[in-house]
C-alpha cells in the first residue's frame, strides 16, 4: 500500500479548505505549495507522534494519551497550540460524553423491556413451585396421621 | 414562512431516514463556528500514528488532538508563507514562499530538508 509514512497524505480537499480559511479573501495557492503544505502536515503528525510517544514511555505507558500530545506540542515549541487544543479537547470530551449517555440510555430502555418480559416468565414459575409445596405438605399430614 | 417550514421539515426527514439510529438530535444546534471539532479524518491521522514503529497504541483523544494540531499547523504555516508572498506583492502562494517560511521560522526547523528530496 503506502511505501513510506510520508506518503500517507491527508485529503487535499480538506487541506485546501483549511488554507483558504486561514488566508484573506482573494488569495490563492499554487498546486505545488498546497501539496507541500499537505506533506508538511503529515511530517508534523509523525514528528508530534514521536515526541508524544517519548512522553508516554517516560510515564511507562504503552498508550498515547492527550496529555502526551500536549507535552509534545510544548517540546516542539508550538506552545501557542496548547490553549486552543485544550479547548478543543474539552469540547470533544463533552461530545463523547453526550454520545455515551445517549447510547447508555438506549441500552437501559432496551434492558427494561427484556427485564419486564423475564418477570412475566418468573411469575409463572413461582406459581408452579407453590403448588408443589402444597402437595408435599398434604403428604406429610397423611403420614403423621398414620403414626 | 410555510415554504421555509416545509423546507426545514424536508431536511429533517432526510436526516431522520439517514442516521436516526445513532443521532437522536439533528446537527442544527452545534452549528456554531467554534464547534467544528475536526475536519481532518481521524482514520488518516491514525494511519500516520501507526506508521511509527515505536508506537504501540494511541487513545482516541490523542488521535483527535493530533488531527486538530495538524489543522492549526496548516493554518499557521499558510499564514506565515503568505507574509512572504505579500512582501513580493503577490496574491498566489508559491512553493518558494513556503520554503522561505520554513527557513525563517524556528518552529518549522523540523521540515528543513523534507522537501528538497522531491525537489
Amino acid at each position: 500500500m503506502a511505501e513510506r509514512p510520508e506518503d500517507l497524505n491527508l485529503p487535499n480537499a480538506v487541506i485546501t479548505r483549511i488554507i483558504k480559511e486561514a488566508l484573506p479573501d482573494g488569495v490563492s495557492i499554487s498546486k505545488e505549495a498546497r501539496s507541500a503544505i499537505s506533506r508538511a502536515a503529515s511530517v508534523f503528525v509523525l514528528y508530534a507522534t514521536s515526541c508524544a510517544n517519548n512522553f508516554a514511555m517516560k510515564g511507562k505507558r504503552k498508550t498515547l494519551n492527550a496529555s502526551d500530545v500536549l507535552s509534545a506540542m510544548e517540546e516542539m515549541e508550538f506552545q501557542r497550540f496548547v490553549t486552543p487544543l485544550k479547548e478543543a479537547l474539552e469540547a470533544y470530551r463533552r461530545e463523547q460524553k453526550g454520545k455515551k449517555e445517549a447510547s447508555e440510555q438506549k441500552k437501559k430502555d432496551k434492558d427494561k423491556k427484556t427485564d419486564s418480559e423475564e418477570q412475566d416468565k418468573g411469575r409463572d414459575e413461582d406459581n408452579d413451585e407453590d403448588e408443589e409445596r402444597l402437595e408435599e405438605e398434604e403428604q406429610n399430614e397423611e403420614e403423621e396421621v398414620d403414626n | 414562512m410555510a415554504a421555509l417550514a416545509a423546507g426545514k421539515g424536508a431536511f429533517r426527514e432526510e436526516e431522520g431516514t439517514g442516521g436516526d439510529a445513532a443521532a437522536p438530535q439533528p446537527h442544527a444546534p452545534t452549528s456554531a463556528p467554534g464547534a467544528r471539532l475536526s475536519r481532518l479524518p481521524l482514520a488518516r491521522v491514525k494511519a500516520l500514528v501507526k506508521a511509527d514503529p515505536d508506537v504501540t497504541l494511541a487513545g482516541q483523544e490523542a488521535i483527535f488532538i493530533l488531527a486538530r494540531a495538524a489543522e492549526l499547523f496548516v493554518e499557521t504555516i499558510a499564514k506565515d508563507a503568505y507574509c512572504c508572498a505579500q512582501q513580493g506583492k503577490r496574491k498566489t502562494l508559491q512553493r518558494r514562499d513556503l520554503d522561505n517560511a520554513i527557513e525563517a521560522v524556528d518552529e518549522f526547523a523540523f521540515l528543513e530538508g523534507e522537501f528538497s528530496i522531491t525537489g
